[in-house]
């Protein structure tokens, strides 16, 4: 019993890190007009933290995989929010369909196609490499 | 009476996300999709149950209210597969960028070809994006916050439900590259569906989402002038 409220409040502690991070992450939006969202802001910042080792990894990892598991149920409400633009979705839906699903498809196309053509390429000339040093010193 | 209503749909909607989660694991198909399957199932219960969406905010303002400490959380994938990154850095970022670039063009270009509000077509733009950063950057270039995220939800929604057997189809094999697509194109929805791919697909698609975030609240602003205005 001790060891789970102790887990829930450790959590609770995480999150609430995350919590402040993004709020400062608007403040320095706010102060410096940068044209980027607050909680970018505060993701580039936590990462900065953390790369130079000012906040422990242990000290977010629970919340932030906790978070992040559950990522989908912090847009269902969002979606919900569909009910509210019947009118809209029932005349202009298909083509908001449409659209989707060919820039979907298009974009997928060119992020896969380009990096998957550049990894592999990479891949060959690291094989290409070690068989030349094979030859050489082998 | 509010306090009520709140907590009803609150416990509403958890257990149906929790059951649906459940039920993707069981039977993994695009239909079982937990965010498909529980935003239908919940208008559902809220038209039987007689709540409009207005009474529905205070669970939506409960819920939303963790995408921006799940937003910054992201930084922790980030920073443990940083290694991955950095030696995957050129086709990574390649990819990010060209497919982002691609992927507002076509939209952007679609919607104003089918002569679409420009209202519609600025919200949409930032569809790709996640949620809690689409809804800041639909504001900053003056698209409908709501509506963005609908969007959003919506493009996520069909990235997880299509993106792998598209992938297929389009000889895209590559681990990294599926990781990748999925992140750049579905965000966390997307995310979400990489997990069930493998542990690189997963963290290179959380990577991919917040790399993405980056580039199109830096580049949609100007694409945005220069071709709507």
């Amino acid at each position: 019993m001790k060891k789970k409220v102790a887990i829930v409040f450790r959590l609770y502690a995480q999150v609430l890190l995350l919590y402040i991070l993004s709020e400062i992450g608007n403040f320095i939006v706010e102060i410096s007009r940068l044209p980027l969202p607050g909680n970018l802001v505060g993701m580039l910042l936590l990462f900065l933290l953390l790369i130079t080792k000012m906040i422990p990894l242990h000290w977010v990892s629970e919340g932030s995989s906790l978070l992040l598991k559950h990522l989908s149920l912090f847009f269902i409400p969002v979606a919900v929010g569909l009910m509210s633009y019947k009118d809209l979705f029932l005349h202009q839906g298909w083509i908001f369909f449409l659209c989707i699903l060919l820039s979907l498809w298009i974009g997928m196309y060119a992020t896969g196609k380009v990096s998957q053509t550049i990894a592999l390429k990479q891949e060959d000339n690291v094989k290409e490499n070690l068989k030349s040093g094979e030859q050489r010193y082998g | 009476m509010d306090k009520f209503v709140t907590l009803y749909t609150l416990a509403v909607t958890i257990g149906i996300y929790l059951w649906s989660v459940h039920l993707s694991k069981k039977y993994s198909s695009p239909l079982t999709n937990p965010v498909f399957l529980s935003t239908l199932l919940i208008i559902f219960i809220l038209v039987l149950s007689h709540i409009p969406y207005a009474e529905y905010q205070g669970t939506k303002e409960v819920l939303t209210f963790f995408l921006g400490p799940a937003t910054v959380g992201i930084a922790v994938p980030l920073y443990q597969q940083r290694k991955v990154l950095y030696q995957n850095l050129i086709p990574s970022f390649a990819g990010i960028l060209v497919g982002s670039v691609v992927c507002m063009l076509t939209t952007i270009l679609t919607l104003k070809g089918l002569h679409l509000s420009s209202e519609v077509v600025r919200s949409m733009s930032v569809k790709t994006i996640t949620t809690p950063i689409a809804m800041e950057v639909a504001g900053i270039i003056h698209g409908d916050k709501v509506l963005a995220a609908i969007f959003v939800v919506l493009t996520g929604m069909l990235g997880a439900m299509t993106g792998p057997s598209i992938m297929n189809r389009m000889k895209i094999y590559h681990p990294l590259s599926r990781g990748l697509a999925l992140g750049t194109q579905a965000h966390g929805i997307g995310t979400a569906r990489a997990a069930s791919e493998g542990e690189l697909q997963v963290a290179i698609a959380g990577v991919a989402m917040g790399v993405n975030g980056i580039f199109v609240s830096i580049l949609v602003p100007s694409i945005v002038v220069w071709m709507i205005n």
